[in-house]
């Protein structure tokens, strides 16, 4: 078991971009060349010991058996567990945007809040969030037709807007509030909110969203039959019949 | 500058295979030169890469780069000192183009379609492009003043058209794509085939056709009429190109070459009577190739992976964005034409895709002769352009072919001919398709070949043709051809083993045709009421000024202004 500790030792105002912080890219690594890592402040090119104080402990196989624990404030470090296939992420604070783009494996535990685009297109592994999570949570970037395609998130408190846009697999669960247009243009995932929130499926063809709270419903959406879902009573909505979508949505009060 | 012990194919000039020097002087080939020399001692030797039908610049590219930001991210490089940074993938940008076409050892591409109204914007562009020769193909071909031409009967006064339209837009030649159906379309509707009526204008798309055929003729432009047929990328359509193609067999062309050149005919080489029952008609497309000579053709090949496809054919894009439920882009540029932008991805497990890849490959290998078939993915539309070496390859080597059979669809074997097609094209075949046949097929007198006076184009491959066997060693074709030895642009090594060294500006070709006076005022009397009643825009605006284009390459046609006399005297010039 190889454990990793990186914690800021300046406090930025610009944001950082550290791809490399990640157990596929460390897990190799011995520290002098985990410090050697570039990254990049705003438009500089820097090694990552420009920025971080690291320590290593232990050994590790591969990035199965390495842990990144992340310690201060993360939330200007951008795109920290990119791609990555196994192991895990621990940051103690908050953690910025782009966190677990692409993710395939492993777990990432942010114990505060997360930026924007949290496991955004993301493939696989699972996220908690205890905090709160920023706009686009598993969505797709910009003009792609697939946001995260599988896995799990988890947020404890409330999310952003366009939660899981362009959705086409996984499951992302939020247990307080959630921005406009949850689940926009969802293609097969699965939404839950506890909370309430605003005009969710627009454009969905597949998948389901439910919703704990109250929800205000687009027109586009047919009213089916009240369900009853763990002693609760839920009413069934089908749509978007804009895009002829057979998308279901379950919510507890409309509005 | 001196090219070594190369082993040269020069086609056009009869030299296929054997170990010669080449000399470049003043950026043209010569008997002898000084300067640099460079050692391509055994090493595959071809004039410059010419594609003739391929979307680089202008509105619709675009669309495409505004609609698809994630391909945008598919293919990021950073600047460097001789580089500006290049984007994209299907839809790269202006520099990656140039860059891109010039490591493949290509220096000339032709932009397909512009519509006249968009012409400035299509040579903004070329402008950004660097190192390649450019031209840009015109739209006529659901044009009002066409149509009205047409359905009058006056082809003196069509062809001052195309004069004039080809001055305006500062095009290369006359491109015409769905004929009627770009005008059909503004009223949500398509025509069906050659003998349907256009509305409004009581003309057919056979009339419209035939019509810019011989108005073509009479300027004796450089280029045939190029056409992208009615029903194109529709199962069934291969009776359409045909009867489309015998229309033609009359004209008499006015230069040494074809009198309608096909666009992408893959798309249009289909039978069955939908999407169910969708079969190959590529044998039937190229059994009447071999039998007639008025027509060639280019392949537009698709390849499996992303593409995008845009396209003047509105309909066509409507129904793509329909049946793949995907984005979709439409235009309608005013009395000229429609357009549209759908981006799609083509499986290899997908029975269409898969039939429309075998199909691409069918045309080439059963055409007999390589001078009536060029190589295209009519990028972006089948694949992007950074894929003509995995053509090549396919087409050179069975065993290749055999192993990319094993992965597709099923259906490619009881569907297409391909799996019983054994001929594997040699370089000479290649040199054809890809460089010697384009340049002949658009006119272009200075390029496709080495002879002496032609523009000083090189490609040197790092391929030993006496030593390697293509059929087997086929990925070291496709990876020699990605990645030129060298080009050489004008006499200037442009890019050494995929690395871009200089990127000088390449220059833009168009083509300014006379015609009678009479004829040119009374066409005039006519677009100024057209401009004064339709147009958003005035005449003076409409016309791309020569500031858009810093290296012109003006080509002469029609009636031709006498040694000595005023240039004032041209009837167009004067008017314009």
């Amino acid at each position: 078991m190889k454990t990793i500790r990186l914690s800021l030792t300046t406090e930025e105002t610009v944001p950082i971009e550290a791809e490399r912080i990640s157990p596929d890219q460390m897990a190799g690594l011995e520290l002098d060349q985990i410090k050697c890592l570039e990254a990049w402040l705003g438009n500089r090119r820097i090694t990552l010991d420009a920025l971080f104080s690291i320590q290593v402990e232990g050994e590790a196989q591969g990035p199965e058996s390495t842990t990144i624990v992340l310690e201060g404030d993360f939330s200007r470090v951008k795109r920290v567990g990119e791609r990555m296939t196994a192991g895990s992420v621990i940051a103690k604070g908050n953690l910025g945007m782009h966190a677990g783009n692409n993710m395939i494996g492993g777990d990432i535990h942010i114990m505060g809040d997360a930026g924007h685009w949290l496991g955004r297109e993301m493939r696989g592994g699972k996220i908690v969030v205890d905090g709160d999570a920023g706009n686009y949570v598993g969505a797709g970037y910009r003009g792609e037709r697939c946001g995260m395609r599988g896995g799990d998130i988890v947020i404890a408190g409330s999310a952003g807007a366009f939660l899981g846009e362009h959705l086409c697999g996984g499951s992302i669960r939020v247990e307080g509030n959630c921005g406009d247009f949850p689940g926009a243009a969802n293609q097969g995932g699965s939404i839950f909110i506890g909370g309430s929130t605003h005009l969710p499926g627009a454009e969905m063809v597949k998948g389901s969203i439910i919703v704990g709270g109250h929800a205000h419903m687009l027109p586009s959406f047919v009213r089916m039959e009240d369900v009853e879902m763990e002693g609760e009573r839920f009413v069934k909505f089908s749509g978007d019949l804009v895009e002829n979508g057979k998308g279901e949505i379950l919510v507890a009060e409309t509005v | 500058m001196i090219i070594r012990g190369g082993i040269v194919y020069d086609p056009a000039n009869g030299i296929y295979g054997e170990e010669m020097d080449l000399f470049i002087e003043g950026g043209r080939i010569a008997e002898e030169a000084a300067g640099p020399e460079l050692d391509a001692s055994g090493l595959l030797v071809m004039p410059g890469g010419v594609d003739a039908h391929s979307h680089i610049a202008g509105t619709k590219v675009n669309t495409g780069r505004i609609m698809r930001p994630d391909d945008s991210r598919m293919g990021t490089e950073p600047r460097n000192p001789v580089c500006r940074p290049c984007t994209g993938y299907t839809v790269p940008n202006c520099y990656a183009i140039g860059y891109r076409y010039a490591r493949m050892g290509y220096t000339t591409a032709f932009e397909a379609a512009t519509p006249i109204i968009n012409a400035r914007h299509t040579h903004e562009e070329l402008e950004e492009i660097p190192i390649l020769d450019k031209g840009a193909l015109t739209l006529f071909g659901s044009n009002w003043t066409v149509l009205e031409c047409v359905r009058d009967k006056d082809l003196a006064k069509l062809a001052a058209y195309v004069a004039w339209g080809l001055r305006a837009s500062r095009g290369y030649g006359v491109k015409i794509v769905n004929p009627g159906g770009g005008e059909a379309w503004g009223f949500g509707a398509n025509v069906k085939g050659l003998y349907d009526t256009v509305p409004n204008f009581d003309v057919i798309p056979a009339e419209i056709i035939e019509s810019l055929a011989k108005a073509n003729e009479m300027l004796g432009l450089p280029h045939s009429i190029h056409l992208h047929f009615n029903n194109l990328g529709k199962p069934g359509n291969y009776t359409t190109a045909i009867e489309t193609l015998d229309l033609l067999k009359g004209v008499q062309a006015s230069r040494m070459r074809q009198v309608v050149h096909i666009a992408h005919m893959q798309f249009s080489a289909y039978g069955g009577t939908g999407w169910k029952d969708f079969e190959s008609k590529g044998p039937a497309i190229a059994d009447y190739f071999n039998r007639h000579s008025h027509a060639t053709m280019d392949l537009g090949m698709v390849l499996f992976g992303p593409a995008t496809t845009m396209t003047a054919d509105g309909p066509l894009e409507y129904a793509n964005s329909r049946l793949l439920h995907a984005k979709w882009a439409n235009c309608d540029y005013e009395l000229e034409d429609s357009s549209g932008v759908v981006p799609l991805v083509y499986g290899r497990k997908m029975p269409i895709n898969a039939i429309q890849w075998a199909i691409g490959l069918e045309l080439a290998l059963m055409t007999k002769d390589p001078w009536k078939v060029i190589m295209t993915t009519d990028h972006p539309n089948g694949a992007p352009f950074v894929n003509y070496p995995e053509v090549i390859a396919l087409l050179m080597s069975r065993p290749k072919r055999e192993e990319e059979i094993a992965t597709v669809h099923e259906l490619v074997k009881s569907r297409t001919a391909l799996p019983t097609l054994e001929r594997e094209m040699d370089w000479t075949d290649i040199a054809v398709m890809t460089r010697a046949g384009p340049a002949r097929i658009l006119g272009l007198e200075d390029k496709g070949h080495l002879g002496k006076g032609a523009d000083g184009d090189v490609a040197v491959y790092n391929l030993r043709p006496d030593e390697i066997d293509p059929s087997r060693d086929h990925a070291l074709v496709k990876a020699a051809l990605a990645k030129a030895r060298y080009t050489i642009k004008g006499g200037t090594l442009v890019a050494r083993d995929g690395e871009i060294l200089s990127a000088p500006p390449g220059r833009t070709y168009w083509v300014d045709a006379g015609v009678a006076e009479a004829d040119a005022n009374r066409l005039m009397a006519d677009l100024k009421d057209k401009f004064d009643r339709y147009y958003s825009i005035q005449i003076s605006n409409y016309m791309v000024q020569d500031a858009y284009i810093s290296h012109p390459n003006v080509i002469r046609a029609g009636l031709q202004v006498r040694e000595g006399e005023d240039r004032s005297s041209h009837a167009l010039a004067r008017e314009a």
